[in-house]
């Protein structure tokens, strides 16, 4: 049997498997055995709770999914009390993703839940607007990308995973301002900016009337971006973006990802994450390649 | 709530615009309630690409079926896919109807809002309520039973007009402990309008773009007065079925 074992940051994955942020949660556990994930990222938890924008949050267009969600979310307190005990009872490895609106929310939120055990990893979502910078999203400013994650490093032993917007002139140059400031992990891609129009009624289909997207249709977009970024940095990428199958995640671990997430295809297919690692296996099997040598060996 | 590949059983058009899709599932059938409501897809069509919510229709012999309006490419494509070809089902999802028992009902249902109805009057028969039950569509297209007293819009078929004047009409006249509703989003507004001035209970089925089914992505979110504030609910998870009265409906 083919060895998937992998070390992402200060964690060993059992599998290079996990799913995206906000398309996964504890309700999949009727399923099947979330234990078999390589990691489980939960939804981004705030400071505060959040109520989430007005609806309509959703559009489906011909090749992806548009959402404007707003970050939903019970907060932090609510979170530790109700969610995290229900995580911690599966066998893998447990990453938070966290959001905030200044660099001292970010610090409160990971510095409460350092107290908290079983928690492996911190994935930082930067693509939400900073208020101490005219509410400009963090993840497109170089400077301030490293102002944040080197304080944050300072704050926690555990394995910090930045995820990375597409949404930038140059990813490479957040990439590396994240790497400098001491991350362990990169993630990409978060969703690229999307708008769909009903021409009835001429209204943005979604009420945020700039939505964020996601699905097959980003998928190449996806990859680009994991290619360049795993050219310019040492540490290691989790790959997604429209990953529904195996060979959609060999592009990615091929364009030098790591590890994969699966994230709208989660609504499709609930097993997407199951079916990928047993492709894996196979195809290691069958074509005679380590899986470490795998990882970024596109020619 | 499962997660099925079965084979379609039956299918069946009706009035050129919809049809009735039949599954034969032994389990399935046990585990629904009226006004569920289970997520299909065609898995060999990749698009469109989310699997699509339609409520339980009836149970009938260990059979669910589903009734479906053709109004765009996956509820299409279910119709053309073939007798014995595997469909993804979803479900049981969401709350369902409460059942009233030994009570006075009014079913209104508009267009294919008829869908969660045969299964949800089974089930009132059982519970020895007295039930009567409206139907309201365009034209003779939208009618499914002639046991029902229907209204149209054209006068094809029953009473000329809307199904809410006819139930204004009778609220007026006869006492109602509760009504059950499902259909377009300005049927139900009015009718919650009608049933507030004769003090009625009501019960609304709701319809939103869904993406997941079952509560992970918060995408289906509508607006509930919940303690006097206004807040948000899933309909895949909190509903589809709220009380009327809770609704923030849309201007
Ligand atoms: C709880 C619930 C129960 C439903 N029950 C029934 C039923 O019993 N019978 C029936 O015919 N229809 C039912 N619907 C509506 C049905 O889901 C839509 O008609 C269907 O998704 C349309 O798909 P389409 O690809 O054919 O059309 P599209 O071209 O995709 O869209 C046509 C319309 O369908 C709606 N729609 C689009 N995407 C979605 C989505 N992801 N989820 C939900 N609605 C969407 C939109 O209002 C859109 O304008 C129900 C919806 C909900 C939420
Ligand atoms: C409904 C929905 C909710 C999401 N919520 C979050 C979130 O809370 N935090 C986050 O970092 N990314 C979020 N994302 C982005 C995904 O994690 C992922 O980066 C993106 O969707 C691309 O992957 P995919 O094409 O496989 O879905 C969300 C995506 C969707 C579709
Ligand atoms: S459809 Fe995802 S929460 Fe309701």
């Amino acid at each position: 049997m083919a060895d998937l074992r992998i070390k992402i940051g200060k964690m060993l994955w059992k599998n290079p498997v996990t799913v995206a942020s906000g398309t996964f949660g504890l309700e999949f556990a009727e399923l099947f055995d979330l234990s078999k994930l390589g990691a489980i990222v939960t939804k981004t938890i705030t400071l505060l709770p959040k109520p989430g924008n007005e609806p309509p949050r959703l559009a489906e267009t011909e090749a992806g999914l548009l959402n404007s969600i707003g970050l939903q979310n019970p907060g932090l307190e609510n979170f530790i009390k109700n969610d995290l005990p229900e995580y911690q009872k599966f066998d893998t490895n447990i990453i938070v993703s966290i959001s905030g609106s200044s660099i001292t929310e970010f610090s409160k939120v990971i510095k409460n839940l350092d107290k908290q055990p079983n928690i492996d990893g911190y994935e930082i979502n930067i693509s939400c607007p900073n208020v101490e910078n005219e509410g400009i999203a963090f993840g497109i400013d170089k400077g301030i990308v490293y102002n944040l994650i080197s304080h944050l490093r300072k704050i926690t032993e555990r394995t910090i995973i930045v995820k990375l917007t597409p949404n930038v002139t140059s990813i490479e140059e957040i990439a590396k301002a994240a790497e400098k400031g001491g991350a362990d992990v990169l993630s990409l891609i978060n969703t690229v900016y999307g708008m769909a129009i009903d021409i009835e009624t001429r209204k943005s289909k979604t009420k945020n009337v700039i939505a964020g997207y996601s699905g097959i249709g980003i998928k190449p977009i996806a990859i680009q971006n994991v290619f360049r970024v795993a050219k310019v940095v040492k540490i290691p990428i989790i790959g997604m973006g429209g990953i529904r199958n195996i060979s959609d995640a060999l592009e990615f671990i091929i364009a030098g990802s790591s590890a994969i997430a699966v994230g709208t295809q989660n609504f499709v297919n609930p097993f997407a994450t199951l079916d990928i690692i047993q492709g894996l296996e196979k195809y290691l099997n069958e074509q005679k390649i380590h899986y470490h040598d795998l990882i970024g060996s596109v020619r | 709530m499962p997660y099925k590949l079965l084979p379609i059983f039956k299918k069946e058009l009706i009035n050129n615009k919809y049809f009735i899709i039949t599954f034969s599932d032994y389990e399935m059938a046990d585990q629904c309630h009226p006004g569920q409501f289970f997520r299909l897809k065609n898995p060999q069509q990749n698009f469109p690409i989310l699997p699509r919510p339609f409520s339980v229709n009836n149970i009938q012999d260990k059979q669910t079926s589903f009734l479906i309006k053709i109004v765009g490419e996956s509820t299409k494509n279910l119709f053309e896919t073939k007798i014995g070809e595997n469909i993804s089902l979803h479900g049981p999802l969401g709350n369902g109807f409460k059942i009233a028992r030994n009570k006075k009902v009014l079913i209104v249902s508009g267009g294919i809002g008829y869908a969660p109805f045969p299964f949800l009057l089974k089930k009132l028969e059982k519970a020895k309520d007295e039930i009567v039950f409206f139907h309201g569509g365009k034209s003779s297209d939208d009618i499914f039973s002639a046991n029902v007293i229907n209204f149209t819009e054209d006068g094809s078929v029953g009473k000329k007009g809307l199904v809410t004047d006819g139930v204004e009409q009778f609220l007026q006249k006869n006492q109602v402990d509760i009504v059950y509703a499902c259909g377009p989003q300005i049927m139900l507004k009015k009718l919650t309008e009608i049933c507030k001035q004769f003090n009625v209970d009501l019960q609304v089925s709701l319809e939103t773009i869904m993406a997941c089914g079952i509560g992970v992505c918060c995408g289906c979110a509508i607006r509930i007065v919940e303690n006097g504030k206004m807040v948000y609910k899933k309909v895949c998870k909190d509903g589809p079925v709220f009380d009327g009265y809770t609704v923030v409906w849309d201007e």
